[in-house]
């Protein structure tokens, strides 16, 4: 296959859309191209993206030749110092198998390790079961059945009444 | 007591409560973060964190002399779907100065700034066995997303980093 290209471009919302649709809850996507454009390129970016795109002879059946992507920012260990979160990973279909999922979080990894992390951190659905075998392949390992540590949400009315101190 | 905006000349207190709560999660270990890290990461340009710290009068100290009693360390990530999001990386008040309400007080000013700036939501991990912290985040109004939703959070270490980005 020709070679393939990565760069740091605008965050594309159908990507997203996509990715949610894959994870079963594309009903939840609440932002716009328009939210993503302001905090992802401005002057204190809240996430970077990496794309990959394909020559213009590749290009997928629907003719977009950036067929995959990553969305990643960085976070911050109280034990560890610098990490990198990556909360977003996705190939579309007819281009997987092909290495490019694994190029993009290898893109990932050493623009983490420029910054000054030690550790990638992200999180998968678990029934997601060829991406949970594709990560453990790579030398992740799952914090949540290791060590027991759950991801927990408070979130719109909870996260309102918590403001105003009520209980 | 007080709660304000943690200054560089608290980087010692924090990482002494840093290493108490993780001595609490049986991680103590685990922490190998130095103060210089702390100052630099939290006090330059771009700070990888946020810290409010709850400070005692002296009359009030500890009874090793300390003022500072507590702390919450904070930084924002993005959910594309939702936006920016506030992500707790660590909370903890010393044993001595809890059932004050300090804590109560820490989350409410975090969620204020939570939605001051914003974020739809606030989020954070939990150690399964830690019940009584459970309780506290869920009357609070917090879900459990990894039970919920099957969300399990993964890792991948420095040197699994580095194999995967020379690949």
């Amino acid at each position: 296959m020709s070679p393939l290209v990565i760069r740091r471009r605008a965050a594309d919302a159908r990507r997203e859309t996509e990715l949610a649709e894959y994870e079963k809850v594309s009903d939840q996507i609440k932002i716009t191209q328009r939210d993503l454009e302001q905090d992802g390129f401005s002057k204190n970016p809240f996430f970077h993206g990496i794309i990959a795109e394909v020559p213009e002879h590749l290009k997928s059946k629907d003719g977009h030749p950036k067929i995959g992507y990553s969305l990643y920012f960085c976070t911050y260990s109280s034990w560890k110092g610098r990490a990198v979160y990556m909360e977003d990973l996705y190939v579309r279909p007819e281009f997987r198998g092909k290495g490019i999922g694994k190029a993009l979080m290898a893109k990932v990894a050493q623009l983490g390790l420029a910054a000054g992390c030690t550790q990638l951190n992200f999180t998968v659905l678990d029934w997601n079961k060829s991406s949970l075998d594709f990560y453990l392949k790579q030398g992740c390992w799952d914090v949540t059945s290791d060590l027991g540590y759950h991801c927990m949400r408070c979130e719109g009315d909870a996260l309102q009444h918590l403001a105003q101190g009520d209980l | 007591f007080i709660l304000r905006k943690a200054e560089p000349k608290d980087v010692s207190d924090i990482l002494r409560l840093i290493k108490e709560l993780a001595k609490f999660e049986e991680m103590e270990e685990q922490v190998v973060l130095t103060e210089k890290e702390l100052l630099e990461d939290g006090f330059g340009d771009h700070p990888f964190y946020h810290c409010v710290v709850a400070e005692v009068p002296k009359e009030n100290q500890s009874i090793e002399g300390y003022t500072v009693i507590g702390f919450a360390m904070y930084y924002f990530t993005y959910d594309p779907w939702i936006g920016k999001l506030l992500y707790l990386e660590d909370f903890y008040v010393m044993k001595d100065f809890r059932g004050y309400g300090i804590g109560s007080e820490i989350l409410r000013t975090l969620s204020e700034t939570a939605v001051k700036t914003r974020c739809s939501g606030m989020h954070f991990i939990v150690a399964e066995w830690n019940t009584s912290s459970i309780e506290f985040y869920k009357r609070r109004g917090a879900s459990d997303l990894s039970r919920e939703e099957g969300w399990r959070l993964y890792e991948i270490d420095k040197i699994n980093l580095l194999k995967m980005s020379s690949k």
